[in-house]
């Protein structure tokens, strides 16, 4: 039975059983991992999985319920657990199966080139990764992880309004952790590239990127703590805004976990920060035309020179505000209900390259990496404590690499403090969103060390 | 849950290209989860887990694949597909699965999918009252049920066949405090691998209350002083810092690449005599117990450290390969998506001599950390780092003021030789746990602890 087919008869099963508008996802994909340690391959798999999940209407509340066992054996329970659910939400919040936009923009995540790319040259690109690396300095103790991985996935979206969206996509990654060693001292460094073209992976590059990052570490020592002039480069700057991209959401602020409530065309920072959602982003990773809710995706400005103007919406967000959606509904995986999340979301480039940041601080700290972002920061307050490491700054130059130092602040203080603001933007490894950040020069940041 | 003829045959298709070793993996596992925001019920999902992983093993190579389709031919592909990345001919190992009963060491009482959800709810509610009323300036609070039930059969070409089932339950209580403009969140997250008898047998409203207690106490708290200090470490989830500082450069995943701090370190010293910690995935009940790991071997109570002394790591059957050491029941993946690979179960400092009131009262000045967040750590380096979630000052001897947003960072090797007091109040508490082969229940456990001198990293300058 094809999948359309199974979806409209699991609508004829929820609609015996009282439901009214339903919506089915089914998604399903193929997935390659792999990983080389001295030579050998110390990790390949591969799979071919599938997913449905279903919500729907009971007595006007939504149920959901999902499965991965995609076949006609799977539909009474569906449909009984998703009945089940519907009965006992008591949320006020309106949640509804929608028609359909009147236009969705073109997006293309699909690239055949990819799909004809054979296992042994991605063996081989892994493994000359590993060899790059070990060859570049004879510090380099070892390769901690040399990772590729590739995936193809597909979706087809269908619900009783007659909507009818499909989605196919692939992408492939590869990321690289080193060890360098100089006696008893260890430090590591990271590189990763993600791309939908096999061609642009250059091994030597992201060896280079990941060995001399780790080199330049080795030596590194505590720094007095004090109040410092912070530089975030692109990546860490990247991290941090990812960590705090749900102060964005609707949902966040409507159920007043958000210090943004109210804030809507208020200065929320400095009238040099602007940040986009931008779900149409040329070789953007969360490119989409539409959403997990089958609403055409928009481009916004979420905050503009520093003024805040819009939240991120789903239809049911949406509908409380009496705003319209941002088409921003997240739909993560078909085992999720629909939340809100942003696509490509990005801090529009300044013009300053980090040299010139760098060159204007005469005492100060240019952070390259943040540790404990799942736990050293509270999302609501806003605040955060990180273990970090990176370079002292003296007389706008680079003095030496510092370690085991944590930097402490406040996000909304953070983004009212931005002094200057890099050329450099770039985006970390995609999960639900795709969060990139040139670096940012911050007034000033709680250091703790010696 | 899969008939012997046709894992025979899958078993047989994985050892076509010279694997000396295959496993098949089945998970058939249940969930439910609820969400309750504001005492309303925003969101319940529930659903089925169901797929299929076979791995075959050539020397120290290990392949893996894994599908959702439960056919014979499905299968048999699926296991060819991981076979052909091995090179070799068929060595022609004959398989002969025996199936043998696994030991239930962890009794469950109800069955959570026999509980109506109106009931669960009934139970977040009561919950979330009890939270949102502890005090005014509690205005907003979260709370989410989850339960779980797993499934699993393990077969592999040495004859192994094993099913076993695994049920586990968890709430999960955040409370908002907001006071000018500010807010400070508390958490609490009880769980068991127990059914819905572990709900009835809780005192629930005393965790509701605890949420609600720090969230208020944070919300008042000043700036964390930053700098090195004696940091003390209440009990519970405080064994949070073992976890990550220690245990997981123990796991043989890094040890058996010579990639942790913790190599070659078995009979020496590694920490503070006072310290003697233990991996044990067989305590009745408990959150990160089993009865066998994903591999089909039995937990066991493993020694990791004794009196200060490395005694051995934990082990899963490929890395016990690669360092001819035998598997100590350590083999854990989050689903039949994951190779397993060495992972901790319950994980904790014993008991020492010291009463908490005698730790607290000897020491002049420093951070009292009652209530840990999570951490991270490079196994390479050693360098960890976790966030204090409940902290204090201690000042002569006294708990002071609470302070807010401090984090401890340092590196394994110092940590674990600078403890200089250990308690005797141990308990647990429970995480899940991320690694390469997925997130995992586990337990951290400890007595309250002192570290003469970690690094402390909070918002307000050097005192």
């Amino acid at each position: 039975m094809n999948k359309s087919d199974l979806i409209q008869k699991i609508f004829e099963s929820g609609k015996n059983a009282g439901m009214t508008d339903m919506e089915a996802h089914i998604s399903s994909g193929r997935n390659l991992s792999l990983k080389v340690f001295n030579k050998e391959i110390d990790k390949y798999s591969v799979s071919e999985s599938e997913g449905l999940s279903f919500r729907g209407l009971y007595k006007g509340k939504m149920g959901y319920s999902y499965t991965e066992k995609v076949d006609e054996t799977s539909i009474d329970i569906i449909i009984k657990e998703a009945v089940e659910n519907a009965e006992i939400i008591d949320s006020d919040d309106e949640e509804y199966i929608f028609e359909g936009s009147n236009k969705y923009e073109e997006v293309n995540n699909y690239y055949p080139a990819l799909e004809k790319v054979n296992e042994t040259q991605k063996i081989e690109f892994t493994k000359k990764l590993e060899e790059e690396a070990l060859k570049l300095d004879s510090r380099v103790a070892a390769v901690q992880e040399c990772a590729y991985g590739d995936g193809y996935g597909e979706t087809i979206m269908k619900n009783t309004k007659g909507l009818e969206l499909q989605d196919k996509n692939n992408v492939a990654f590869a990321y690289i952790y080193v060890l360098v060693r100089e006696g008893e001292d260890s430090k590591s460094g990271f590189s990763y590239k993600v791309t939908n073209d096999f061609e642009s992976f250059n091994a030597a590059e992201m060896a280079e990127e990941a060995v001399n990052e780790a080199l330049s570490l080795l030596g590194a020592k505590s720094i007095k703590s004090g109040e410092y002039k912070v530089i975030l480069r692109n990546n860490t700057a990247a991290d941090l805004l990812e960590s705090f991209a749900g102060i964005f959401s609707a949902e966040k602020v409507q159920k007043d976990l958000s210090l943004l409530k109210g804030k809507i065309n208020e200065e929320i920072a400095c009238n040099k920060l602007t940040i986009i959602d931008d779900p149409f982003m040329k070789e953007g990773m969360a490119s989409n035309s539409f959403d997990g809710e089958g609403v055409a995706c928009k481009y916004k400005r979420i905050i503009d020179k520093g003024i805040l103007k819009t939240y991120l919406h789903n239809l049911k967000t949406a509908k409380k505000d009496g705003v319209e959606s941002t088409g921003n509904a997240s739909k993560s995986s078909y085992k999720a209900s629909v939340g809100v999340f942003p696509t490509n979301m990005y801090i529009e480039k300044g013009d300053k390259t980090l040299d010139e940041m760098i060159s204007t601080i005469d005492k100060g700290i240019l952070i390259v990496d943040l540790q404990g972002l799942h736990a050293g920061l509270n999302s609501v307050s806003g605040d955060f404590s990180l273990a970090a490491s990176g370079y002292e700054i003296e007389n706008g130059k680079i003095k030496r690499p510092i370690n085991q130092i944590t930097v402490a602040g406040n996000f909304f203080e953070v983004i009212k403090n931005i002094e200057e603001i890099g050329n450099d933007l770039k985006f970390g490894l995609p999960s639900n969103a795709y969060i990139g950040s040139p670096s940012l020069k911050i007034k000033s940041l709680s250091i703790a060390g010696e | 849950m899969l008939n012997k003829v046709i894992i025979e045959s899958v078993l047989t298709a994985a050892l076509s290209t010279g694997g000396d070793f295959a496993e098949i993996f089945v998970e058939d596992k249940i969930n439910t989860s609820i969400s309750m925001i504001g005492g309303k019920v925003q969101n319940t999902m529930s659903g089925r887990d169901f797929g299929i992983g076979v791995r075959i093993f050539k020397g120290f190579n290990s392949v893996y694949a894994y599908t959702n389709k439960s056919d014979k031919d499905s299968l048999i592909s699926t296991a060819l597909k991981a076979a052909a990345a091995l090179q070799g001919p068929d060595n022609n190992i004959t398989i002969n699965l025996l199936q043998t009963d696994v030991k239930n060491i962890h009794n469950i009482v109800i069955d959570p999918s026999k509980v109506k959800k109106t009931k669960k709810v009934q139970l977040m509610r009561r919950v979330n009252d009890i939270a949102s009323n502890y005090d005014d300036v509690i205005t907003q609070v979260s709370v989410s049920y989850n339960d779980n039930n797993q499934n699993i059969l393990i077969a592999n070409s040495e004859g192994l066949l094993k099913e076993d089932r695994r049920q586990r339950s968890r709430m999960f209580i955040q409370a908002v405090a907001s006071k000018d403009g500010e807010m400070q969140s508390g958490y609490y997250g009880p769980g068991a691998m127990k059914g819905y008898e572990f709900f009835e047998n809780l005192d629930i409203d005393w965790y509701a209350r605890e949420a609600a207690r720090i969230a208020k106490t944070m919300v008042y708290a000043k700036h964390c002083p930053s700098g090195r200090m004696p940091v003390i470490i209440d009990n519970g989830f405080g064994g949070v810092i073992f976890h990550e500082a220690c245990g997981h450069g123990l796991e043989a995943t890094s040890v058996a690449k010579g990639l942790s701090v913790y190599c070659d370190k078995v009979g020496k010293k590694i920490a503070s005599d006072l310290v003697t910690a233990i991996d044990d995935g067989t305590i009745p009940n408990e959150w990160g117990s089993i009865n066998i790991d994903d591999e089909g071997t039995p937990s066991q109570k493993n020694v990791l450290i004794e009196n200060g002394i490395l005694k051995g790591y934990m082990v899963d059957k490929l890395n016990g390969r690669r360092m001819n050491m035998q598997s100590t029941g350590s083999g854990r993946r989050q689903s039949y998506q994951f190779a397993p690979t060495s992972r901790m179960t319950n994980t904790y400092i014993a008991n020492g001599k010291s009463s908490p009131e005698e730790i607290i009262s000897s020491t002049e000045k420093g951070l009292y950390a009652k209530y840990m967040g999570g951490g991270s750590v490079n196994t390479a380096t050693g360098e960890f780092n976790f966030a204090v979630m409940e902290g204090y000052l201690v000042e002569k001897g006294k708990i002071k003021e609470p302070v807010r947003g401090a984090t401890l960072i340092g590196t394994g090797l110092e940590v674990l030789q600078k403890i200089d007091m250990v308690g005797n109040n141990l308990t647990f508490g429970q995480g899940m746990c991320g690694s390469s082969s997925g997130s995992i229940p586990t337990n951290v456990g400890q007595p309250m602890i002192r570290v003469s001198e970690i690094t402390v990293g909070g918002r307000k300058g050097e005192e």
